[in-house]
């Protein structure tokens, strides 16, 4: 009789410290996935409707087939995406490595490159605005001083460079968490296994390639994850700095499943955008465990 | 031998400069002077005169320094300091709950074992690759219908929501190390299990809530599109909503002093990283590693 009253007791505890988790998770994560769901089979102008009309898949037909605006973002995402992954990887990689080697200062230059983290990324925006703005802009003018006057433009208001503008910034803030894996997985690497290369006579360039990147392969699966998550959540830097301008240039998914959602106060098409979103996250995050799966590589 | 030893010098001193530790050094330290050169920038703009700074060509080096902006920016701009509250009460409110709630969580996920453990724990991860606007419309029209917009709580909810993940990971890694014999002798000796909790389990997991609790801060406080959408009147934004609308609706409002607004909001999150570093570092290495 006791043991099944603490039995139940137990239950009910563990009832109670789940409870707050499963309030929000429900409520604010699951529930809303779900709806959002719903909504994107329907047709649905908050402001005007009273109940969303149900249309079925047509929608997700209209934006994938039709909408050009829509093939726009997608390009935009993915020249984004590309461009952001590669230059956000390989810096913080050289990055973590070098510091690696270092002996001293090691705390300070950590310091300096997870600043960026905690600066809010519109903030960052505006910097980035003001600095690349055409003519008081300091780099503009740092261009004009070293003769490359042809190459002190409007970053942000020309098409062509506005896009990658905009990723130079988001990289400068992404930068410090990719760091924070490849150093922990760096620090998991032996000495005496690169020792060893080195007395089979391996230079420093050699160790770095066979030796420290082959072991550094779980770590790379990890940061590329976290960098694909957050290469397409780009909402904050176009909105503040070009409002996915100049035209379209800079129009995102996320950007523009905002737009439709909250301008055109259409909820149906910007649900059918974001499940299309992450429906391209889930894939390329199966992509990424593929190419870099550990196979051979041990860790650290 | 004095002749020979200074010829021998002039290779070695070379060769020292030159050496590989000096050579990485001086790399790191070029990567690390241009990442540093943004706010540094936003520092010296806020600190300069109107005229000096919208002068052509612009030049690096400030002619006079002045507090100005500062002063202006503190003392004259009645929505900036309402900014400032806006956002302490919203992080600081989202951290508290996401403290006690991941707290509470992280012991069930770490210590306890029930049915759909896993898969509700793999559920509440999955928060963190689901592209956010998929939970915005949803929340922004039950709040639209509730009419939660524009008030605190109307944040802080959603906000919480996607703080705890982080949270507990965290906790659920601290509270999983902890030996099961400390619960069960707890236990026995008559001790409830949400004492045993509060006065065994929370102590010891000091380090994680102070990870909990700066990681969630630091997220919070950046925050922008939950933000900007949900808060569609000007006195409830928060600073990094409120200093765009700034830049966007008052054109006169000059760059020194947004520098300076800038400056002022990025100093809370600037003390609590430096006071807590140690802690953000392997809470985000941590929770990255194993999300």
């Amino acid at each position: 009789m006791g043991a099944l009253r603490r039995k139940v007791a137990e239950k009910l505890n563990l009832l109670v410290f789940l409870l707050p988790t499963l309030f929000f998770v429900i409520v604010f994560i699951a529930f809303p996935v779900v709806f959002s769901g719903f909504l994107s089979l329907t047709e649905f102008n908050y402001a005007e409707d009273a109940v969303p009309k149900f249309i079925g898949l047509a929608g997700y037909w209209e934006r994938l087939i039709k909408d050009t605006f829509f093939h726009t973002a997608l390009v935009n995402q993915m020249k984004f995406g590309i461009s952001y992954f590669t230059i956000t990887f390989i810096v913080s990689l050289l990055v973590a490595i070098l510091i690696n080697e270092l002996n001293q200062g090691v705390q300070i230059f950590q310091v300096i490159f997870y600043l960026p983290m905690i600066i809010p990324l519109s903030l960052v925006g505006i910097t980035f605005a003001w600095i690349l703005s055409p003519d008081v802009g300091i780099f503009n003018q740092l261009l004009r001083s070293i003769g490359l006057k042809k190459f002190a433009i409007n970053w942000y208001g020309y098409p062509g460079t506005a896009l990658y503008a905009l990723v130079v910034a988001r990289s400068w803030k992404m930068i410090g968490f990719t760091l924070i894996i490849f150093l922990a997985g760096l620090q998991g690497i032996s000495r005496s296994l690169r020792e060893a290369a080195r007395v089979d006579g391996a230079n420093f360039f050699q160790e770095i390639f066979f030796v420290v990147i082959p072991n550094l392969k779980p770590y790379m699966l990890v940061s590329g994850i976290w960098i694909l998550i957050n290469s397409l959540k780009v909402f904050d830097l176009p909105q503040v700095v070009t409002q996915g301008g100049p035209g379209i240039a800079t129009l995102t998914l996320y950007l523009y499943s905002w737009k439709l959602a909250f301008e055109r106060l259409d909820m149906g098409e910007a649900s059918q955008v974001a499940y299309i979103t992450a429906a391209i996250i889930l894939i390329l995050a199966w992509v990424l465990n593929r190419v870099f799966k550990p196979e051979t590589a041990q860790r650290g | 031998m004095g002749m020979s030893s200074l010829a021998l010098n002039g290779p070695t001193i070379v060769k020292a400069i030159f050496s590989r530790q000096n050579l990485i050094f001086f790399i790191v330290l070029l990567f690390a002077i241009i990442f540093l050169f943004p706010p540094v920038w936003m520092l010296i703009t806020s600190i300069r005169t109107t005229q000096d700074l919208y002068k052509y060509p612009p030049s690096i080096i400030p002619k006079t320094l002045t507090a100005e902006n500062y002063i202006y920016v503190l003392t004259k701009m009645r929505g900036f300091s309402r900014y400032v509250v806006n956002s302490l009460i919203v992080t600081i409110s989202t951290v508290i709950i996401v403290l006690i709630a991941s707290a509470m969580g992280g012991y069930a996920f770490g210590m306890r074992r029930f049915l759909g453990q896993n898969f509700l724990f793999m559920l509440v991860l999955g928060v963190l690759t689901v592209p956010y606007i998929m939970y915005l419309i949803p929340v922004f029209l039950m709040e639209y219908y509730i009419g939660l917009r524009n008030t605190w709580l109307g944040l802080i909810l959603p906000y919480v929501a996607l703080n705890l993940p982080w949270g507990l990971l965290i906790m659920r890694g601290a509270f999983s190390t902890i030996p099961t014999d400390i619960r069960d002798a707890a236990i026995i000796d008559g001790c409830h299990e949400f004492q045993m909790w509060y006065r065994v389990l929370i102590p010891i997991n000091k380090p994680a809530l102070a990870a909990t609790t700066i990681i969630t801060f630091v997220f919070a406080w950046q925050e922008y599109m939950f933000a900007s959408t949900l808060m569609s009147r000007n006195e409830w934004q928060t600073l990094p909503v409120g200093i765009v609308w700034l830049r966007d609706e008052l054109q006169t409002l000059v760059m020194g002093r947004i520098g300076a607004t800038i400056i002022i909001s990025i100093i809370p999150v600037l003390i609590l990283f430096f006071a807590f570093r140690r802690f953000f570092i392997e809470g985000l290495s941590e929770g990255m590693l194993k999300g």
